[in-house]
């Protein structure tokens, strides 16, 4: 660990001018294991993803062993010897172990059974225990990501990167996971991980560099670190309170309880899950990623299914209810106002009247359809939502990120739902559309509805919540009033 | 089609075969302030408290006691155990041994009831009045009042809330079939009545309906609040064990039979006693403190719940805490006074601390 293997100077990435991250100084050295930490949103993902070759910058420079490289594919990178293991494997399900391993590397004339040996003796040369023979779909998460680190060893990586590599692991495959780590820095290979859990990042990691807000916080040796002291450099703000807005000082009055969940249970994604939601109040749910926040309230909006047996109970309106698909959730009064509103919050060749007037009539029907209707009811929405756009009939694909938003929250308040559920309201939307959706949001609570917003962004839920429900590891860990949350309980109780 | 799909149910884990019990989250937050209370007294058998708005009164064992000056003081005393307190029109009104309501003092002294539509009283356990009649809840027909843990074990149904008139002496039935009553409080022209095994409050009256289901806790006595409402005593937490226990009947049956019933696998009073009791032993402990989220066997809880029938804030006594088993409450003052069933106290806490601890 003498010199640097990896560098990155003044590196900054901006979608559409918003920075993800700006002004990066990062190195790697040779032969270490990096942690790599931040909440979500922090800008990991997209420094890593440029190290191999997913996106290239907007500014700066990057350096292998001191030569200036700039890859601008994941194939350039690999060639450069830098690889990737995405927290989604990247393998072809329906093919062996062994075809997965030389894909793109087959020979003119290729011949499986010695595809199959070359494969054996290369994994035995890991010491992993993988049979070259088995089919990828029939392989645990460990094995899985056993054969993608095989393969980029295989390409000759000098550095890897791995996004979350634990997020799907058993303990024991996490045991298993760790040794392989290590094996591979002994053979000279210098990794990057990026993790939730910050005790991985304790164990593992020779230095850990923390981002906050797409700025580098902090590069320093592991030994100097503890919790407390990664949680306050994750946490500390300074962008964000300007961006959202400061922690709410006045609480409204908790009306009757109008859903309560109890012991729910979807697969490994939420485990004996319990909460209640309050009429009057915007109640925030956090967590990282993989806390299981979005699935238990899709399985509430019915866009999930939980466990078929013994999958708890979901009480809304002092109704036992079990939402098998949307429509009686929508008739119900439970409204879901998507995190991925390009794929699933409207229809994107449609006008925004329409858009808004299918949503209604989704709820509600009607024998005759009415364009007249329609219009007005378009109108009347745009200037509820003060709706940037030229009229009612321009197409949902021409607004902005934040008006499309408000787009997808018309649609959800036409129903006129009892419980509206905001699932990372603000992701991709520009600055100043923020404190609009944070208005609307917190009128629907004045209205006494009950709100629920699930962000990933602290300050977003310390600026709009009356009430912080914490997840963690797929239930719900830990409650604060507006009044009694600060960063630094929040995040702790979100990593321990 | 209703057996087939109780079948499917039980084997599926759905409907009323869902092994799932409510958090305690929002106004049932927990806290430590039943556990930070004054204690102003330990007692033999202290099973209810009551209020004139001037004294607080304690049935104790056979003897009705009153808090005067800062002590204790015998007031009365019966023939019997008694159950149920309330102060009524100059006197006091109390339920002897769970089988008779008799008025001492006051206007109606020496008037009793023992039964209603000739069908004996079982079980009293709660009075309270609206200031012209006394609205009382007979838990069960079939189990005392002592042995409310076997009317749960039993699937019991036959509580009502009877209502009795000092004026003509009558007595009838406001409600019945209920799954263990164990409170009524009149409100506003309507009664509040807590129907324990279901977890729920109802008002019956002018109209049935539901004030709160679904409660994370068995619901017991109520007493009214100063500004409005009721301050409810929730004796025992819900656990998902013991709702397991109550959908196996087999293994209920051999349990009721073959083991004594301090150690059953059923909500308690207190707890800890015991190495041989369920439960405890498999509580989380961490770095030496007992995790709150540790299944708990007895609990203390009191609820305060606004005119509407929502739930405002709630004061515990959380797993590993000594206060459990809150079986009567009564605001005097500024104070509320809280009889803690498991240890055998009576606590003291300021409502106005209170507030200023729980507000959002």
């Amino acid at each position: 660990m003498t010199s640097a293997i990896l560098e990155l100077r003044n590196a900054t990435k901006r979608f559409g001018g918003i920075p993800a991250f700006e002004g990066v100084n990062f190195t790697l050295m040779k032969g270490e294991i990096h942690g790599l930490l931040g909440e979500n949103g922090a800008g990991k993902s997209t420094l890593t993803k440029v190290m191999a070759g997913v996106v290239t910058l907007t500014e700066g420079e990057m350096f292998l062993e001191g030569r200036k490289v700039g890859p601008r594919t994941p194939a350039e990178a690999l060639e450069l010897g830098i690889g990737m293991v995405f927290q989604e494997t990247s393998l072809v399900p329906t093919m062996t172990v062994a075809q997965n391993l030389f894909l793109g590397r087959e020979k003119r004339f290729n011949r499986l059974r010695g595809t199959y040996i070359a494969a054996q003796q290369f994994l035995q040369g890991l010491n992993f225990h993988v049979d070259p023979g088995a089919l990828v779909n029939q392989l645990g998460a460990a094995k899985k990501q056993m054969v993608e680190i095989a393969r980029a060893v295989l390409n000759q990586a000098k550095v890897l990167i791995f996004d979350e590599p634990t997020a799907t692991l058993t303990p024991e495959e996490k045991k298993y996971f760790f040794d392989l780590v290590f094996g591979l820095k002994e053979r000279g290979v210098s990794i990057i991980f990026i993790s939730h859990a910050l005790e991985e990042a304790l164990q593992l990691a020779d230095r850990i560099t923390i981002l906050r807000d797409g700025k580098l916080v902090v590069t320093d040796d592991k030994a100097k670190f503890d919790r407390t002291r990664i949680i306050n450099h994750m946490v500390g703000r300074d962008l964000s309170e300007t961006l959202y807005g400061a922690k709410r000082e006045v609480v409204r009055k908790r009306g009757r309880r109008v859903l309560s969940v109890q012991n729910l249970r979807v697969g490994a994604a939420v485990k004996n899950n319990s909460l209640s939601i309050f009429a009057g109040q915007v109640t925030g749910v956090f967590g990282l990623v993989g806390a299981g926040r979005t699935e238990t309230f899709k399985v509430i909006a019915g866009l999930l299914k939980r466990d078929f047996t013994h999958g708890g109970a979901i009480v809304f309106d002092d109704k036992p209810v079990r939402y098998r698909v949307p429509a009686p959730a929508i008739r119900d009064g439970i409204a879901y106002v998507t995190e991925d509103r390009k794929i699933e919050g409207f229809f994107d060749i449609m006008s925004i009247s329409d858009n808004i007037y299918i949503a209604r009539l989704a709820k509600f029907g009607k024998a005759i359809v009415s364009s007249g209707e329609a219009a007005r009811i378009g109108s009347d929405w745009i200037k509820k939502l003060r709706i940037r756009a030229i009229d009612q009939t321009s197409k949902a694909t021409e607004l902005s990120g934040g008006n499309q938003q408000k787009l997808v929250i018309a649609k959800s308040f036409v129903q006129e739902p009892e419980l509206i559920i905001f699932d990372e309201p603000t992701r991709g939307v520009d600055v100043g559309a923020i404190a609009e959706i944070h208005e609307v949001i917190g009128r629907i609570a004045d209205e006494g509805r009950a709100v629920v917003v699930i962000s990933s962004y602290l300050p977003e839920i310390m600026a709009i919540s009356d009430r912080i429900l914490v997840a963690r590891q797929g239930k719900i860990v830990e409650e604060f009033s507006a009044k009694e949350a600060t960063d630094s309980a929040i995040m702790y109780a979100a990593v321990h | 089609m209703a057996l087939f799909k109780a079948l499917t149910d039980k084997l599926l884990g759905h409907g009323e075969a869902s092994i799932a019990v409510p958090i305690l989250d929002g106004s049932f937050k927990p806290n430590t302030l039943l556990d930070q209370a004054d204690v102003v007294g330990t007692f033999e058998s202290p099973s209810d408290l009551a209020t004139d708005g001037k004294e607080l009164f304690l049935a104790d064992g056979n003897a009705v006691r009153r808090l005067s000056g800062g002590a204790w003081r015998d007031f009365l005393t019966a023939e019997g155990p008694m159950t149920a307190l309330a102060c009524f029109d100059g006197g006091i009104a109390m339920a002897i041994d769970g089988k008779e309501v008799r008025i001492a003092g006051g206007r109606f002294d020496g008037k009793r009831w023992s039964a209603v539509n000739g069908v004996p009283f079982v079980s009293i356990n709660a009075i309270a009045s609206d200031g012209q009649r006394l609205y009382i809840s007979d838990g069960s027909l079939t189990n005392a009042v002592d042995n409310w843990a076997h009317d749960l074990m039993n699937h019991g149904c036959t509580g009502r809330v009877i209502v009795l008139d000092p004026n003509t002496g009558s007595a009838r039935i406001l409600t019945n079939g209920l799954r263990y009553a164990f409170g009524a409080m009149p409100i506003g022209g309507k009664v509040w009545i807590s129907e324990t095994w279901r977890h729920r409050i109802r008002s019956v009256g002018q109209g049935d309906e539901m004030v709160l289901d679904h409660l994370p806790a068995y619901p017991g006595r109520m007493a009214p609040a100063s500004d409005g409402g009721v301050w409810l005593c929730l004796f025992a937490r819900r656990t998902q064990l013991v709702e397991f226990v109550l959908r196996e009947a087999v293994f209920r049956r051999r349990m009721m039979k073959e083991i004594e019933p301090e150690h059953w696998i059923a909500p308690a009073f207190r707890s800890g006693d015991s190495g041989r009791e369920p439960v405890q032993a498999g509580g989380i402990r961490s770095m030496g403190v007992l995790k709150p989220w540790a299944p708990p066997r007895s609990y203390g809880l009191v609820v305060r719940i606004d005119a509407n029938g929502i739930p405002v804030y709630s004061i515990h006594s959380r797993v590993g805490a000594e206060n459990h088993g809150i079986v009567a409450v009564a605001e005097l003052g500024t104070d509320l006074f809280v009889l803690a069933k498991g240890p055998r106290r009576v606590l003291k806490l300021s409502i106005g601390n209170i507030e200023k601890e729980v507000a959002e």
